[in-house]
């Protein structure tokens, strides 16, 4: 009887105490949600609805905003752009991060600690520090104004973080499968290939996806260094609509249209790999 | 006769050992520095010299609308003084910096302890708290200048709804100034949840084990094995938000534009506006070069700080 009596209770008591926990987790849900909420929301109204007092809370749900999108600018093409943009800068990075990762965390070479350590350290270097100078290399290059302009610069900016993580995957792969391939007369073409490529792909597929995400996102370069349409990215078109004035104000609905297409990619990447990146923004300490 | 031949096939190659050594550690060498050559290259290229040539430009007139170019010397940065500008972005800018990563860190903390405890829902709460860090920067930016918009912005309504006061954000410099740092923790907090999350898990289950033993709470738990064990990674994140705030751009460039007039200005957008705006690259540069100085100011007392904390478990 007492027994029961105190199991009752510390049932009793430890539902109390999850109450505060519970109550954190709605505040939290709330917070976070609640941005996504009011941008999905008049993303798929029609402008009227989003100039109505009391405000319209789930207001009739359409695809007007993307029509309009669509015809009234390059809309296709700024998101082509924008893919080419992140694809290619992902897939570069990782290429240029790989090789160095390997050198770094396999080859003996005096001083390479010091050199790992400069490159993380130019990460600390932000981006509009050197901006001018930047717009003058690509001009130079005769590469302002282009996909492939923004992303070297970018590839840039996103490897020595890419290099750290992949050195610390690299270094989890026992040395001995490697050994056995050299004993039996492979070369580094194809170790890098054949042997070290399969098992470091988790390493890969996770900073693969944490660049796509940077570079998708990515606002400064492209709209410092391109101008005309064919190279101008999605994070530009929004600016440029928010710019534009109508009669009501703003756009909401279209500049809102814009940020759900830009975030609809981004959430789908993260909910479907979600310990992938959070393995990755740890620096690959968390398995 | 075959152990002869092996014999007199083994002598030269162990002659000639020491030689075959050093060409493989000349070819390990050459291996190395091919493979670093492009990461290498990329950042000479995109980050070395940029720095180099910003300095250089900092002291010129360099101006592709007026067509100016000359050696200038020190009138940049006289320049700056008198500039409202960049003397409110300069204080903006370090208020900004020091108020965003106190909250990323506090916020931060809470969020990890909430997504560390056990509850129904954890797995859903830590799947959406990369929301914030996935939206872009710019997209945030608007969704919450159209959220705090004063005529049909959620937050103002529910406002004037509970107290019949009409609040106007950005009108305000100073609640502008703290909608900026607010919004900013808001996109930056849940990322460091992640880092401070990863540091709580790495934190032996036996110590707290130990803990309980001892009789401690959880909140004695909490500040006497938690809060000291994760100190180094929160001083070294500290350190990096401050440092990564500095160039900070996306937020203001969609949340405010700098406004009202330039009071939530800071110093990124400032070289946005003078360098690719207006094409005053040596003004641009000279800004660039304060910028750069805060890093590089910041960076080395956070290093020192971070050597003194280190701590091990």
């Amino acid at each position: 009887m007492t027994m029961n009596k105190s199991l009752a209770n510390s049932s009793w008591r430890r539902t109390l105490s999850s109450i505060p926990v519970y109550l954190a987790f709605i505040v939290f849900t709330i917070l976070v949600l609640l941005p996504v909420y009011w941008m999905t929301r008049s993303a798929f109204a029609v402008s009227t609805d989003l100039i109505k007092l009391p405000l319209v809370y789930f207001p009739q749900p359409t695809l007007r905003n993307f029509a309009t999108l669509l015809e009234q600018v390059p809309f296709g093409l700024y998101l082509r752009n924008s893919l080419l943009f992140a694809i290619s800068t992902t897939l570069v990075t990782l290429l240029v991060s790989y090789l160095a990762a390997y050198a770094f965390a396999r080859i003996r070479f005096p001083g390479s600690g010091v050199l790992l350590w400069i490159l993380l350290l130019s990460m600390a270097l932000p981006d509009i520090g050197t901006i001018v100078p930047l717009y003058q290399i690509l001009k130079t290059l005769h590469l302002s104004d282009s996909i492939a302009g923004i992303s070297l610069i970018l590839t840039s900016t996103l490897t020595p973080f890419t290099v750290w993580v992949l050195v610390s995957f690299i270094k989890q792969v026992p040395y001995e499968i490697e050994e056995a391939a050299i004993l039996d007369g492979a070369s580094l073409p194809q170790i890098l290939w054949h042997i070290l490529l399969p098992v470091t792909v988790p390493g890969l597929v996770t900073m693969g996806l944490i660049n796509f995400v940077n570079a998708w996102n990515n606002l400064l370069y492209p709209l410092s260094f391109t101008t005309s349409p064919s190279a101008k990215t999605l994070s530009v078109a929004i600016t440029e609509i928010y710019a534009g004035y109508s009669p009501w104000g703003k756009p909401w609905e279209l500049i809102m249209a814009v940020g759900v297409t830009m975030t609809i990619p981004i959430v789908i990447l993260v909910l479907l790999s979600q310990r992938s990146i959070v393995r990755g923004l740890t620096g690959g300490a968390i398995k | 006769m075959d152990k002869a031949m092996n014999i007199s096939k083994g002598t030269p190659a162990a002659t000639s050992s020491r030689i075959s050594l050093s060409r493989t550690t000349r070819r390990r060498y050459l291996l190395f520095i091919l493979l670093v050559a492009p990461a290498f290259l990329l950042r000479l290229i995109t980050a070395a010299y940029p720095i180099l040539q910003t300095i250089y430009l900092s002291f010129t007139n360099l101006s592709i609308l007026k067509g100016t170019n000359d050696f200038i010397g020190l009138e940049n940065y006289l320049a700056m003084g008198n500039n409202i500008g960049v003397r409110s972005a300069t204080g903006f800018t370090i208020v900004f910096i020091l108020a965003t990563t106190i909250l990323d860190l506090v916020i931060g903390m809470m969020i990890a302890l909430l997504l560390n405890s056990r509850f129904r829902g954890r797995t859903f709460a830590r799947t959406i708290n990369l929301i914030p860090w996935a939206i872009p920067t710019i997209v945030a930016g608007y969704a919450f200048r159209w959220l705090l918009d004063d005529q049909f912005g959620l937050l103002p309504f529910w406002v004037t709804q509970l107290t019949g006061l009409r609040p106007a954000i950005f009108i305000n410099p100073l609640v502008s100034q703290i909608a900026v740092i607010l919004v900013h923790a808001w996109k930056d907090a849940p990322f460091m949840a992640i880092i401070l999350l990863a540091g709580m898990q790495g934190i032996p289950e036996d110590l707290y084990d130990a803990a309980r033993v001892d009789g401690a709470n959880g909140w004695q738990r909490f500040w006497s094995l938690t809060v000291p064990l994760i100190m180094p990674l929160t001083i070294t994140m500290g350190l990096f938000r401050l440092v990564w705030s500095l160039g900070s751009f996306d937020l203001v460039y969609g949340l405010t534009f700098g406004g009202p007039g330039v009071a939530t200005s800071v110093l990124a957008l400032q070289i946005f506006r003078e360098g690719i705006l207006f094409f005053k690259f040596g003004f641009a540069s000279a800004i660039s070069v304060i910028l750069l100085i805060l890093v590089a100011v910041i960076g080395t007392v956070g290093l020192w700080l971070f050597r003194r904390s280190e701590v091990t478990y």
